[in-house]
């Protein structure tokens, strides 16, 4: 083999490794992404904040995919997405009181509405946890470990959550 | 009722129905590239046509209103259809009755209530096909024209709507 072969082979075994990445990584991230977006709307409230999010998320994970520790990978996905959601607010508020307006396009549900009221009412780390606590079973700690807040926080947030939900839907709802 | 057994169910359902695009971007070469691959002197043309696309994205978004509502509602296709009444297959062939092929079973799995009395905890899995047993949560039809189902199987589930409290099917 000459070196000129050699060269070759090796570019070819590091373009196949690269195209094995993108298959293993769309294998396993690929399912969790439209119900990362169905979270980031709850969370988010506007299906075009969401989507966006949910992009920078998914090719945010890609690029980390390295570091990814094979475990749970849909923690692993909302951890960032959920990350990613909270610096989106913050900066488009930094925005939206630069420029004077706001516009936003809120999404409603008509389906249940007082649910959807509810929760609207809940800030978003508050929303997060509960949705993580209550809908994925996610404990304190992995939640804190997610959020990067203390488990003790976590425990205000979703005691606070479940007892605004609780006030606003009533015990019969 | 137990308030917590109720809030999953309706917050799963309320997930179910939010507005999504199931396709993610497409994926970056993870290969390194040159960092001046284009000559410098085309910058302006290129400003310039980021700032065109800009512009005519901002106007199609901007014309662009999504809101799922969920397929039972009044006004959508199957308004008063009762699927929570039905179990999964039977939804599944309801729905293929009126065009509704692609369907994206969301079934939950686990406990309402842990064995210590605590809360319990379930999993999520989507799926194509219904699973035999569970109960039905419709959700909303999705802008590629799917359909979003919750199939709620864990123990201690109530069902909601008319058959909010009925055996699971």
């Amino acid at each position: 083999m000459t070196s000129a072969d050699a060269t070759t082979a090796t570019r070819q075994d590091r373009a196949a490794a690269t195209n094995g990445e993108t298959e293993a990584f769309e294998a396993a991230v690929r399912p969790h992404y439209a119900p990362l977006v169905r979270r980031l709307v709850l969370v988010l409230g506007d299906p075009h904040d969401a989507e966006d999010v949910a992009q920078d998320t998914y090719l945010s994970a890609f690029r980390s995919w390295d570091r990814f520790d094979g475990t749970d990978v849909r923690a692993w996905l909302y951890t960032i997405g959920l990350r990613l959601a909270f610096n989106h607010r913050r900066g488009r508020r930094r925005w939206l009181a630069a420029i004077g307006r706001i516009e936003p396009r809120p999404w409603s549900d008509p389906s249940d509405p007082d649910l959807w009221a509810a929760l609207s009412a809940l800030d978003a780390s508050t929303r997060s946890a509960l949705l993580l606590n209550v809908l994925d079973g996610y404990t304190q700690a992995e939640i804190g470990g997610m959020l990067q807040v203390p488990e003790g926080t976590v425990a205000s947030w979703i005691s606070r959550g479940r007892a605004a939900l609780r006030r606003e839907l009533g015990p019969d709802r | 009722m137990d308030h917590d057994d109720d809030l999953h169910g309706r917050l799963a359902a309320l997930e179910a129905r939010a507005p999504v695009d199931t396709t993610p971007p497409a994926l970056p070469s993870r290969r390194r590239r040159g960092r001046f691959a284009v000559p410098i002197a085309l910058a302006p043309v290129f400003v310039l046509a980021i700032v065109a696309t800009a512009a005519a994205g901002a106007v199609v978004v901007a014309n662009l209103a999504e809101e799922h509502e969920g397929i039972q509602n009044p006004g959508q296709p199957l308004a008063g259809a009762h699927m929570e009444c039905m179990s999964p297959p039977d939804a599944d062939a309801f729905l293929a009755d009126h065009g509704f092929t692609d369907v994206d079973w969301q079934v939950e799995t686990g406990t309402t209530v842990a064995p210590d009395g605590g809360k319990g905890s379930s999993t999520t899995v989507h799926q194509s096909t219904p699973p035999e047993h569970g109960h039905v949560i419709p959700g909303s039809i999705q802008n590629d024209g799917s359909v979003i189902m919750v199939a709620d199987q864990r123990v201690g589930a109530t069902g909601v709507g008319d058959c909010f409290g009925s055996p699971m099917p």
